[in-house]
């Protein structure tokens, strides 16, 4: 009860500029989550004026800021900051560390990321408005004829700001696990989660600086040379953002199966299942994840498409490996279907249909289809949202209490479970049908033919049924901290060691350890196996 | 808008392509989803006991990984041979159509005759195609990139400024399409359509020389 007392007696100095990476944590998913809900207030805009054709609710120039802001919110500030948000929070308790490796440089990390939100969303109050360039922002499309105005000079520094702030996070939390590692804790007894961040680290460093490189250039192509202006510019331009934007989708998913991993085996009470092949099965992910780029380019007719096709397909193995692990972490166990075990279910259903519909879109004559469609929309949103967002709320279910001291009502989670799973096939199933039929993606409007009307309300009512699911889970963080239920050290039977420390932990993390003698040492005490 | 026609043959070569990876999804889905369901159903907690039980499987799941190598390079047979066909340009012959895109309109042209189809704000401009010839497609951009899709023909490719994109077409049946710009390209994208029709030879060539 002291600590929990302890918590609220936060300053305002603290708040801001504490370098404990508990804190960094609270403070980066906080503010991903308030960018997560102006993008999503977006979407439904957007899916409001799909509802019916015509234009009813705002002009064609609206709707290109809309879905680019969309887009640019969900990727630079919310998912790839709530990945490293988890990481930085979680991966030093993990691994018996007293804290994060550099706190300063993740105290920068930290601020650069709503500083870059900040800069991108001032686009609105422009003369020309916000950037309507998309998220991927093609050259010549982002040029200073073609897109003038402040409104795509602020998205580049707002994704500079951004990008350059969840590598600075990236950088600690790689350094932590490889500097800060309790006695015991070698490379091959780092938890699942841990693992996940390891891989997830990787790529960040190896691949955002190719973001940088880009936006640095579209900058330069703006306002002093045109960089992107000979007959290969638009092509290289592609090459260097893709060479960022496919293995950004690896970073926002890696940390999300790490998480539902980790409640997998927690809620089917057993040791993760296939652990050295899991850990083999992402480093050989996150490798082959750097080399599937240009599968974004196959329509361009000017990439060598059977090789990346090669590589894109060749994914489903370790992807399947990660999925016999789960599945077989739950066969043979004890499962209680909690909130966080509900989404982490949902993620691995539901991931599926967007890991499915990838090896289709990895085929490039079946992409020359679908490409710049709905259906790549539908498809990359079961990856985004039904993959790495429930993995997310599977991952705030499970550690709400280790970070608040406090047990989040279980009813509305549930109920929480159920709008999401519902609303997400909703709107996403029906997008398949939608750009199969003919809908390119990025349009404010669309013609009533090929029951594309019918997609498209389906689609909207999804949307707002994820809306209300979005309120039910505000509804249960107020009220579970308007009346508080006290967690304890460890509600679930945890078998990492977060849950060896105080809930929440104090700020040297912990005043004893474990013997750590594998991945699951928690697990090893309970079973009398330490 | 004729629906259901099998026109192209990319649209054929689309179809039989897409029910191997169509089957394999079903069949992932189910075996996936069935799992899930029967671990939820047998396996949930009905007592505090800690199950016992392994912790991996080695052995069984090398050979799975290797089955899972084999869909793989299964799949990528397929989508070589398919695209081998699909990407095909023809060494002569046909007739040549020029593509222009432009924010936010299409012109096309048929060098052979002279022949210009532009279209208005009011008006998208129509395609008109012979039936069972093999068209030579040459594209272009006056801005920014365009997409030329026809989703009936199952088949875009993006139109570059100053490049030149080539590729051929044949339609194996007649009737009108809608054609699209897919690739995001300014203010108007959403507007930039068109239409394709498809007519017997004979109306063609008096079309053209009209």
């Amino acid at each position: 009860v002291s600590v929990a007392t302890a918590t609220r007696r936060v300053g305002v100095i603290d708040w801001v500029g504490s370098t404990d990476h508990k804190r960094i944590g609270v403070r980066v998913a906080t503010y991903a989550f308030g960018f997560f809900l102006l993008s999503g207030v977006f979407a439904l805009f957007m899916r409001a004026e799909l509802a019916r054709p015509g234009l009813q609710v705002m002009s064609e120039d609206t709707y290109n800021e809309l879905f680019t802001m969309h887009g640019s919110g969900m990727f630079f500030l919310v998912l790839a900051p709530l990945a490293l948000a988890l990481g930085v929070y979680l991966v030093p308790l993990q691994i018996g560390a007293t804290d994060l490796a550099f706190p300063r440089l993740a105290l920068i990390g930290d601020w650069l990321i709503p500083l870059g939100g900040a800069t991108m969303f001032a686009g609105f109050a422009t003369d020309h408005g916000a950037a309507k360039a998309g998220w991927t922002a093609f050259a010549p499309l982002s040029d200073i004829d073609h897109s003038p105005g402040y409104g795509m000079d602020l998205w580049i520094f707002g994704g500079l700001l951004a990008t350059a702030g969840v590598m600075l996070l990236a950088i600690c939390v790689l350094t932590t696990v490889i500097r800060f590692r309790a006695p015991g804790m070698t490379m091959l007894r780092l938890p699942v989660f841990t693992w996940s961040m390891v891989v997830t680290c990787l790529l960040v460093i190896a691949s955002f600086p190719a973001l940088i490189a880009a936006l640095s250039l579209l900058f330069v192509d703006r306002h002093f040379s045109g960089v992107f202006e000979s007959p290969g510019g638009p092509v290289a331009y592609q090459h260097l953002f893709w060479f960022y934007g496919h293995p950004v989708v690896y970073v926002i998913f890696f940390p999300f199966i790490g998480a539902v991993g980790e409640v997998v085996a927690v809620f089917s009470r057993r040791r993760f299942f296939g652990y050295h092949a899991l850990v083999l099965s992402l480093l050989v992910f996150a490798a082959l994840s750097m080399s599937v780029w240009a599968h974004h380019m196959f329509a361009t007719g000017r990439v060598t498409n059977q090789y990346f096709s090669l590589t894109s397909t060749i994914l489903l193995v370790p992807a399947g490996v990660e999925y016999f692990d789960l599945i077989g972490t739950m066969i043979g166990g004890s499962i209680l279907l909690s909130s966080a075990m509900l989404f982490a279910i949902g993620f691995v259903l539901l991931f599926l249909i967007g890991g499915l519909t990838g090896v289709i879109v990895a085929s490039p004559p079946l992409d020359y289809h679908v490409h710049d469609t709905f259906f790549v929309v539908g498809h990359f949103h079961y990856t985004v949202f039904a993959g790495s967002l429930f993995g997310f709320f599977a991952a705030v279910y499970y550690w709400w209490p280790k970070v608040t001291g406090r047990l989040l009502r279980e009813g509305l989670g549930k109920l929480h479970f159920a709008l999401y799973f519902v609303g997400a096939n909703l709107t996403f199933f029906p997008m398949f049908i939608s750009g199969w039929e003919g809908m390119p993606r990025r349009v404010a409007d669309y013609r009533d033919i090929h029951n594309l009307s019918l997609t498209n309300l389906l689609s909207t009512i999804g949307a707002f049924t994820i809306a209300v699911g979005t309120l039910v889970f505000l509804w249960n963080v107020w009220v579970s901290s308007r009346r508080p239920v006290l967690a304890g050290n460890d509600p679930w039977e945890g078998q990492t060691l977060e849950w060896w420390t105080t809930s929440p932990p104090p700020r040297h993390n912990f005043d004893s350890l474990p013997k750590v003698k594998s991945y699951s040492p928690l697990y090893d005490r309970r079973m009398g196996e330490a | 808008v004729g629906r259901g026609l099998a026109i192209a043959d990319t649209r054929s070569q689309f179809g039989d392509l897409f029910s191997v990876y169509e089957w394999l999804t079903i069949v992932v889905m189910a075996i996936v989803f069935g799992l899930v369901l029967f671990a939820v159903v047998r396996y949930r907690r009905r007592d505090d006991e800690y199950p016992r039980g392994q912790d991996k499987r080695t052995v069984l799941e090398s050979v799975y990984a290797l089955l899972l190598a084999a869909v793989a390079i299964t799949l990528v047979t397929f989508t070589f041979r398919t695209e081998d066909k699909v990407d095909a340009v023809a060494s002569s012959g046909g007739l040549r159509v020029n593509i222009v895109a432009f924010q936010w309109q299409w012109r096309f042209s048929y060098p052979d005759s002279g022949k210009v189809v532009l279209g208005t704000t009011e008006h998208p401009p129509t395609l008109v195609l012979p039936v069972d010839t093999t068209v030579r497609f040459d594209g272009v951009s006056r801005d920014v990139i365009h997409s030329f899709w026809i989703p009936a023909a199952r088949f875009k490719r993006d139109e570059f400024p100053k490049r030149h994109t080539q590729f051929d077409l044949s339609f194996d049946r007649t009737g009108t399409y809608i054609g699209r710009c897919a690739e995001f390209c300014g203010l108007h994208h959403t507007d930039m359509d068109f239409f394709v029709r498809v007519v017997p030879r004979d109306d063609f060539e008096r079309w053209a020389g009209s």
